[in-house]
């Protein structure tokens, strides 16, 4: 059997690889993406006490600490005898805020930095062209509007929680640091930075950016790696809207039909189970009640927008319909689609940072809860790849007996492993030689998902893409490294 | 705006044995140091750092470097470039200046400080070799930079 390997995949927060294994007259016969990185927090973390959860797990990676510290200070909160509403209003609303500048820093940061060279330059483009120092030597506005909204998220999360990456916000019942008023007016008054206005002009030029490019490219965006799927995030409580913080559990199938109906976070173990191949660190979750084959979902911006009823902001929720009436109202399984989605979450971002910047609730001292001591928390958040599951058990010494996380990408892990298949058997399959075009097409199904598999800290900075190709005799016959 | 007209990046990882390199050096400084200079830690110079370098009229970049040094470091000009790696996680400090140039029109005095490291193990603490090599820089530093 002939086997490419595309290794590691570029332009995704990590390290993955794909191998496509070809027959003797080069179909496509399978195909998997698999995570190679192994991390092992779940167990290191035993034996810790639990109010040093948030600080640990958080550097499970550099590009999303914030979600994994709000999501275990939700676990902890229930561990101190507090839920979600129990925290004071303005430990809230810290918390919503730092959680909202992460989700904006991390969607400017993916779609300036890693998916706007594909869709400016086209598959075709060099690789030395197609990527973000392209798109700045080409478009500079554009790469300047990306880099200080990425700024702004990474500022905001600095403000909240002391430093850009790994810093600390949350304790046990609440947050321990108000926001001062001159900390405030940086962010509104746009003498410094510019303003959160203008944070929220930006985000609507960019979408209107990908609104175009859907005009002049709406067959590819609708095919290109698209298939049925299931797809899961938080809503909120009351309305069904999407929601980001603290939520119920929904999830719908490919044609909209409700597979999870709105459980509440502390009820996910007996919802979900994850399953694992012998080819990969990463597992696969999937809905017991549903079964392994169909019971998987997509999570991230297309899955919450997908299961939400609406959104809260009126801009977003504006450009939430001409998303939806791209579809018909039907539900939408195209996985370019992801960036549009992503995009209508930036802007909603942006609103929900105006709003709560404005609350003079951040000002207040009103920090920490307490409440009746238990053994065990379970914190769920959307994080910007998707729903995050944190759910630990403690001893009466307050030590972490146990720890099991589902993060977003484990979610997704099914999800890319089709879009993968996809690309293998409609781009790749038959074709006598595999081009540079081929194996990008490959990484554009993967990109979509915005995959984060733990990295930032890679010893050299170094990061080739490698690719080589076997016969169906396991000889090498092709290998280029860009 | 920043008072200081200098700015000094450590590049690397603690984590990572002698790649620790850059961020032991601005420990240094910040220890012995200076009002004379802004210091900043990065794991990767990324896209954003070409915004942060325009509000300096020099930067100097310290990094951890495989290449055999003859001194166990160098000390060197660092000029634009469009140099890039197939990846945008990490871009070199060239690009970084030459991002800095095409985006915001600020032309920089950069300099990159190497420093010869030995091992890259998930591990915190320099080898031997790389420490004498972190003394010879900072010894260098102090006498033939800041003073």
């Amino acid at each position: 059997m002939n086997k490419i390997v595309i290794d590691p995949v570029t332009r995704v927060e990590g390290h993955g690889k794909v191998t496509i294994h070809l027959d003797e007259n080069n179909q496509v016969k399978d195909s998997f993406f698999h995570i190679v990185e192994f991390r092992g927090f779940e167990r290191f973390i035993q034996g810790h006490p639990y109010w040093e959860a948030p600080v640990l797990v958080q550097r499970l990676c550099g590009i999303c600490p914030v979600s994994h510290h709000l999501a275990a200070a939700k676990a902890i909160d229930q561990i101190v005898g507090l839920e979600p509403k129990d925290l004071s209003g303005p430990a809230q609303k810290i918390r919503k805020l730092l959680h909202f500048g992460q989700i904006f820093q991390s969607h400017a940061l993916h779609f300036f930095y890693l998916a706007s060279p594909d869709l400016l330059f086209g598959f075709d483009a060099a690789p030395t062209k197609r990527n973000v120092v392209g798109v700045a030597m080409q478009y500079p506005e554009l790469a300047k509007k990306g880099i200080l909204m990425r700024k702004f998220g990474q500022e905001i999360i600095k403000m909240v929680a002391g430093k850009r990456i790994h810093g600390i916000s949350a304790s046990p019942g609440g947050v321990h640091k108000k926001v001062s008023a001159a900390e405030r007016d940086y962010f509104l008054n746009g003498k410094e930075i510019p303003s959160i206005d203008t944070m929220i002009e930006w985000s609507k030029e960019i979408i209107h950016f990908i609104k175009v490019y859907h005009s002049k490219n709406a067959q590819w965006m609708n095919e290109f790696a698209a298939y049925p799927s299931g797809h899961l995030g938080l809503v909120n409580k009351k309305n069904g809207f999407l929601e980001l913080y603290d939520g119920h559990l929904r999830a719908i199938d490919a044609h909209g039909n409700i597979t999870l109906n709105d459980i509440d976070n502390d009820d996910y173990q007996n919802y979900f189970y994850e399953g694992v191949e012998k080819w990969s660190y990463l597992k696969f979750p999937y809905l017991k009640h549903v079964g392994k084959k169909n019971g998987w979902n997509r999570v991230g911006p297309l899955a919450r927008l997908n299961v939400c009823e609406g959104i809260s902001t009126p801009l977003a929720a504006f450009e939430r319909l001409a998303f939806m009436a791209a579809t018909n109202e039907k539900i939408n399984n195209k996985t370019m689609f992801s960036h549009w989605a992503r995009l209508i979450e930036t802007l909603h971002c942006a609103e929900m940072m105006k709003e709560l910047l404005l609350d003079d609730d951040i000002l207040s001292n009103d920090l920490t809860r307490r409440g009746e001591r238990r053994n065990e928390g379970i914190g769920i958040i959307e994080a910007p790849r998707g729903t995050l599951i944190h759910h630990y058990q403690v001893d009466d010494k307050d030590r972490i007996t146990r720890c099991n996380l589902i993060v977003s990408t484990t979610h997704n892990n099914e999800a890319m492993n089709r879009a993968v298949k996809w690309v293998a058997h409609n781009v790749i399959s038959g074709e006598a030689k595999i081009t540079e075009s081929m194996m990008n097409q490959v990484e554009v199904a993967i990109r979509a998902y915005d995959p984060c598999l733990s990295c930032a800290t890679h010893a050299m900075g170094q990061m080739p893409l490698e690719i080589s190709m076997y016969d169906h005799l396991g000889n090498l016959i092709d290998h280029k490294i860009s | 705006m920043r008072n200081n007209k200098s700015i000094i990046i450590g590049i690397g990882n603690t984590g990572r044995k002698d790649d620790g390199l850059g961020w032991l050096f601005i420990d240094s400084l910040k220890q012995n140091a200076t009002e004379k200079m802004d210091l900043a830690y990065r794991y990767q110079l990324q896209i954003e750092d070409a915004e942060l370098i325009c509000n300096y009229d020099t930067v100097i970049f310290v990094d951890a470097m495989k290449d055999h040094l003859e001194e166990g470091f160098i000390f060197k000009k660092c000029k634009p470039s469009s140099k890039y790696s197939f990846s945008t996680h990490a871009l070199v400090p060239e690009t970084v200046l030459q991002l800095a140039n095409d985006l915001y029109q600020k032309k920089l005095k950069a300099h990159i400080l190497g420093i010869q490291g030995y091992e890259w193990d998930l591990k915190i603490g320099l080898s031997p070799q790389a420490q004498n090599n972190l003394n010879k820089a900072k010894a260098y530093f102090f006498n033939n930079i800041l003073n």
